[in-house]
C-alpha cells in the first residue's frame, strides 16, 4: 500500500516549471497588455503551462519539463516583443523630448547670444563713458594747469613790463642826472628795482609787480625832481655850446669882422658889415648879396637870440643927421634880411650915428670902415 | 516444397529490401538532423557576434547545452527528441534575438536617456547664465542711470 501510495504522490515541482511560474507573477501585472500585444504566445505559452502542470500531477515529469520549457520561451519572447514595443515609444518619446530639449536649449543659447551681446555693449558703452569723463577730467585738470601755467605767465609778463617800465623812468631819470639832483628818490628807485628783479628771479612776480611800480614811483619823483635843476644846468651848457658854435660860424661870412663885446652880465658877438653904401647913401650898394646871405644864413641857423641892426657912419656932419642916416641904413639891411626870409621880431634896429667909431676917422679909409652896420648878437 | 522455397526466398529478400530501405531511411533522417544541429550551432555564433552588449549569455548558453542534448539524443538515434530539442532551440533562437534588440533598444534608450538629461542639464546652465546675463544689465543700467 505503501508502495502504491507513494508511486501516486505528488512529485516536486520540476525546476524548469517553477522558473515559469515566477516569471508568469513577476509579470503578473503588465500580463494583459503583453497578451495584448502577442496573443498567440501568451495563449501558447498558457496552453503549455497548463499541460505542464498536469503532467507533473500525473508524474509525467519528462513531459513536464518540456512544455515547461517551451512555456518560459514563449512567455519571454511575448515579454521580449513587449519590451521592445515600449522601449521604441520610450526611445520615441526621449527624442522627441530631445528635439525640444534642443530647440529649448536653441533658443536660449540664442538669447544668451543676444543678452550678452547686448551686456557688452552696455558695458562698452559704460567703458567709454567712463573713459571720456577720464579724458574730460584730465582735459580739464590740464586745462586748469595751462590756465595755471598762462596766468603765472601772464603775471611774469605783467611783472617784466612793470620792470621794462620802471627801468625805463630810471633811464628817463638818468636824462635828468636824477642820481646826482635827486638821490634819495633815485636811490630808492634802484633798490626798489633790485628788489624786484630778485623777485622776478624767484617767481613772486606779485612782489616784483608791487616792487617794479614803487621804483617807477620813485624814478618818476626822482625825474620829476631832478628836472628842474638839470634843465637849468643843462640849458646853461647847451647855450655855452651855442654861443661857442655861433662864435665859430660867424667869421666865416665873406668881408666881416666878427668881435666879442661883453658888456656886463650880456655876452655881444658883433658882426662889423663895412663899406655897404657909398658916401651919404642909405641903400646898399650892389654888388652886397653875398654878404647879406651869409648873415641871414646865420640869422636862421641860431633863430633864438635877440639881434641889433645898428647903423653907424663917419664923424663928419651933424650929429642928428649922422643917427638919422646910421638909422635909415640899419633899416635898409633890416629890410634886406627880411626879403631872405629872416624872423624879423627878433631884430631890434637902431642907428648911433658916428658914436662908437670902429677906426680913426681922420683917413678916408678909416672913415669908409667906420661908415658901417653891426649885426649884434646879445647872449648871456 | 519448391514452392515454399522460392516462397521463404522471396520473403528473405523482401525482409532484406525492407531493412536495406529502413535502414537508408535511418540514415537519411540523421543526417538531416546532424545538418539541422550543425546549422543551429552556427547560428549561435551569429547570435554571439549579435550579442555586443553580453545581454543574453545564459540564454545563449542555455541554447548550446540543448544542442549539445540533440546531438547526444541523435547519436541514440532517439530523433523524435532530437526533433523536438531542435524545434525548442529554434524558439530560444527567436527568444534571443527578440532578447538582443530589446537589449540593444535599452541601451539605446540610457542614450537617449543620457543625451537628455545632458540637454537639460545644459538648459538649466544656459537658463541660470542668461538669467545672470540679465540681472547684470539691469544692474549696469540701475548704476549708470
Amino acid at each position: 500500500m505503501l508502495a502504491v501510495g507513494a508511486a501516486c504522490a505528488t512529485p516536486p515541482k520540476p525546476r524548469e516549471l517553477e522558473v515559469y511560474d515566477v516569471l508568469r507573477q513577476n509579470n503578473q501585472a503588465r500580463l494583459p497588455d503583453i497578451s495584448k500585444r502577442s496573443p498567440d504566445l501568451v495563449a501558447e505559452a498558457e496552453r503549455r503551462s497548463g499541460a505542464a502542470h498536469d503532467e507533473w500531477q500525473s508524474n509525467d515529469l519528462d513531459e513536464c519539463r518540456a512544455n515547461a520549457l517551451l512555456a518560459q520561451i514563449k512567455l519571454k519572447t511575448a515579454i521580449a516583443l513587449y519590451d521592445q514595443d515600449q522601449l521604441k515609444a520610450q526611445i520615441q518619446s526621449l527624442s522627441s523630448q530631445e528635439s525640444h530639449a534642443q530647440e529649448e536649449l536653441a533658443g536660449l543659447s540664442k538669447d544668451l547670444a543676444s543678452e550678452q551681446e547686448k551686456l557688452a555693449l552696455l558695458q562698452k558703452y559704460v567703458d567709454a563713458r567712463k573713459t571720456a569723463e577720464a579724458d574730460k577730467a584730465q582735459a580739464m585738470t590740464e586745462q586748469q594747469k595751462a590756465q595755471a601755467e598762462q596766468e603765472k605767465l601772464s603775471q611774469q609778463l605783467a611783472a617784466e613790463q612793470k620792470i621794462a617800465t620802471a627801468q625805463l623812468a630810471m633811464r628817463t631819470a638818468d636824462t635828468v642826472e636824477a642820481a646826482q639832483y635827486a638821490k634819495a628818490d633815485y636811490t630808492a628807485a634802484t633798490d626798489l628795482l633790485a628788489k624786484a628783479q630778485s623777485a622776478l628771479k624767484a617767481s613772486d612776480f606779485t612782489s616784483a609787480q608791487a616792487a617794479a611800480d614803487a621804483a617807477k614811483r620813485s624814478a618818476d619823483l626822482a625825474a620829476a625832481a631832478a628836472k628842474p635843476q638839470y634843465e637849468q644846468a643843462e640849458e646853461s651848457s647847451q647855450n655855452k655850446a651855442r654861443n661857442e658854435a655861433l662864435a665859430r660860424d660867424a667869421p666865416t661870412i665873406p668881408g666881416v669882422k666878427v668881435r666879442i663885446d661883453p658888456r656886463g652880465d650880456l655876452q655881444r658877438l658883433v658882426i662889423v658889415v663895412p663899406e655897404l653904401f657909398t658916401k651919404r647913401e642909405p641903400n646898399i650898394a650892389a654888388g652886397h648879396d653875398m654878404v647879406l646871405d651869409g648873415i641871414a644864413g646865420l640869422l636862421k641857423k641860431y633863430p633864438n637870440y635877440p639881434v641889433q641892426v645898428i647903423g653907424y657912419t663917419d664923424n663928419r656932419g651933424r650929429s642928428t643927421e649922422l643917427i638919422a642916416l646910421s638909422a635909415a641904413r640899419a633899416q635898409a639891411v633890416y629890410s634886406a634880411l627880411a626879403e631872405r626870409g629872416v624872423d624879423t621880431k627878433r631884430l631890434m634896429v637902431s642907428g648911433l650915428g658916428g658914436e662908437e667909431p670902429f677906426t680913426d676917422n681922420r683917413s678916408s679909409a678909416g672913415r669908409a670902415k667906420n661908415n658901417r652896420v653891426e649885426i649884434v648878437f646879445l647872449y648871456h | 516444397m519448391t514452392k515454399r522455397k522460392g516462397s521463404w526466398r522471396g520473403a528473405v529478400v523482401a525482409l532484406a529490401l525492407g531493412t536495406a530501405l529502413t535502414g537508408r531511411a535511418f540514415a537519411g533522417e540523421e543526417d538531416d538532423l546532424q545538418r539541422q544541429i550543425d546549422t543551429q550551432k552556427s547560428s549561435v555564433v551569429d547570435l554571439e557576434r549579435l550579442d555586443e552588449l553580453k545581454a543574453v549569455g545564459d540564454e545563449i548558453a542555455l541554447l548550446r547545452s540543448w544542442l549539445d542534448e540533440a546531438w547526444n539524443l541523435r547519436a541514440k538515434h532517439e530523433y523524435d527528441q532530437v526533433r523536438d530539442v531542435l524545434d525548442r532551440a529554434l524558439k530560444q533562437e527567436d527568444l534571443i534575438r527578440a532578447k538582443i534588440i530589446v537589449s540593444k533598444l535599452r541601451a539605446q534608450e540610457q542614450r537617449h536617456e543620457a543625451a537628455l538629461k545632458d540637454l537639460n542639464n545644459r538648459i538649466a546652465r544656459t537658463r541660470k547664465a542668461l538669467q545672470d546675463t540679465v540681472d547684470k544689465k539691469k544692474a549696469i543700467e540701475r548704476t549708470n542711470s
